[in-house]
């Protein structure tokens, strides 16, 4: 069995590599300049953050970070499938960006106080350079929901499609509850969701933007991850909206069809040349 | 015993030549980032902070370090650790330091140190490095690297750059 530190990195570093990627396929494609370069850093943070998380796992097995990122097959990566999923529009970049970080800052604020000696102070100083994800994230969103009518509309329905794979976040772990019981991480997942929950609910209810599927995800507390491991039909790489249960079974390395071909690129130079340096 | 404080200078020395490839108006002792040397015998060791997370620099920074260390007569032999252990913050800048900024052309972090993660909000407008204006404001938190925000200055209708407090 995986040590269940290496497994909480893992799942935090697949997070930010995966969505580190697809933030930085906006660049050059924004729909303006400001935001060209607004993704490019962010991606350029999370894949940053993604690096020191992968250090840190390489200091317990004496694996190579290059390789944890760049090296390893499409099912050993265990990051929630929203992370995974295609940009779509700006809509639903928006939608996820505004989500993931706000998962991300929850999970930052309990492992603040890992007992871990050195995550602790490396969560730190991630989190002062994530409040500049948050502020972007939420100028944004204020910004749409109080914005015209089409942009609202597409905001709001991509939160609905967004929420639902959001919390795939707070899927467990391998060994999660030997993290908890060593203090790797002091909030157990099912909590931090929880507090997600309340937390979207009240921020969107303030912004005026629907909030039906917050309440419909209280009532729900024990979420069912499909156990089968299929991946999702795919018609000429385009997927179909998701059911509510297509976003779960990322922390056991469950991959959709949108993996693929992030995979392939995010690899490629790896692949090609193994050990490369630039 | 005194030979090695000597020699603890002469690494000091010799670090603070050692530029930011970033922004090279500064060095690594004006920016905070050297958090300890410590000198045993011949042989010298260097406490890194990286300033950013992702900084794409902190490779290169640990080579030159390792190189202007290892230049140091009477140093033989270096080792250069880089740890997010204390967390750099842009209160690490030196009074030194931010002088050389604003004179690179690239407004110092305002503030006196990193601001909370719920406290969200950049400082409303940065000193123009140009003209010293504060009449300015913010276009963007993010900026060319991961350390650089962008700001307008309304008095003399320059864009200029802001290290980001964090
Ligand atoms: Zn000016």
């Amino acid at each position: 069995m995986t040590d269940p530190l290496v497994s909480m990195l893992l799942a935090l570093a697949d997070d930010e590599l995966v969505l580190g990627h697809r933030h930085s396929e906006w660049t050059g494609f924004a729909p303006h300049i400001e935001e060209d370069v607004a993704f490019s850093s962010i991606a350029q943070d999370e894949i940053g953050h993604a690096a020191a998380y992968y250090s840190l796992v390489a200091k317990i097995t004496g694996d190579d970070p290059d390789r944890l990122a760049l090296g390893r097959e499409k099912h050993e990566y265990r990051n929630a499938i929203l992370c995974e999923r295609a940009n779509g529009d700006w809509g639903y970049t928006l939608a996820r960006h505004w989500l993931y970080d706000h998962a991300d800052a929850l999970r930052l604020e309990a492992l603040e106080s890992s007992a871990h000696e050195e995550l602790g102070p490396l969560v730190t100083k991630i989190r002062r350079e994530e409040r500049y994800h948050l502020l972007h994230a939420d100028t944004w969103l204020k910004r749409v929901s109080q914005g015209p009518v089409e942009g609202r509309k597409r905001l709001a329905d991509s939160i609905g499609i967004a929420f639902e794979e959001s919390l795939g976040l707070f899927e467990p772990f391998e060994g999660e509850q030997d993290a908890l019981s060593a203090g790797w991480i002091p909030v157990s997942s099912s909590e931090l969701r929880q507090r997600f929950v309340r937390q979207v609910a009240e921020k969107l209810d303030a912004l005026g933007l629907p909030t039906h599927m917050t309440s419909h995800a209280e009532e729900g507390a024990e979420f069912v991850a499909s156990s089968s491991g299929d991946l999702i039909a795919s018609d000429n790489g385009e997927r179909s909206a998701p059911s509510a249960d297509d976003g779960f079974g990322g922390r056991r390395g469950r991959r959709t069809p949108d993996f693929d071909a992030l995979w392939e690129d995010m690899t490629s130079m790896y692949r090609t040349s193994p050990g490369a340096r630039w | 015993m005194s030979d090695v404080a000597t020699l603890e200078e002469a690494v000091w020395e010799a670090l603070a030549q050692v530029p930011d490839p970033e922004i090279p108006a500064v060095s690594v002792v004006d920016m905070g980032m050297i958090e300890a040397v410590a000198v045993t015998e011949s042989r010298a060791s260097v406490i890194v902070l990286p300033t950013f997370t992702g900084c794409p620099a902190i490779a290169v920074i640990e080579s030159d370090v390792r190189d202007a260390v290892a230049a140091v007569p009477g140093i033989q032999d270096v080792e250069v650790q880089t740890t997010f252990t204390p967390p750099w913050t842009t209160a690490r800048i030196t009074n030194e330091g931010r002088n050389k900024l604003r004179e690179f052309g690239l407004a110092p972090p305002t503030g006196t140190g990193p601001v909370l993660i719920d406290s969200i909000g950049l400082p409303r407008f940065a000193v123009c490095p140009f003209c010293g204006s504060k009449n300015t404001y913010n276009e963007n938190p993010f900026g060319p690297t991961p350390c650089r925000a962008l700001y307008y200055c309304k008095d003399c209708s320059n864009p200029f750059e802001q290290f980001k407090p964090i």
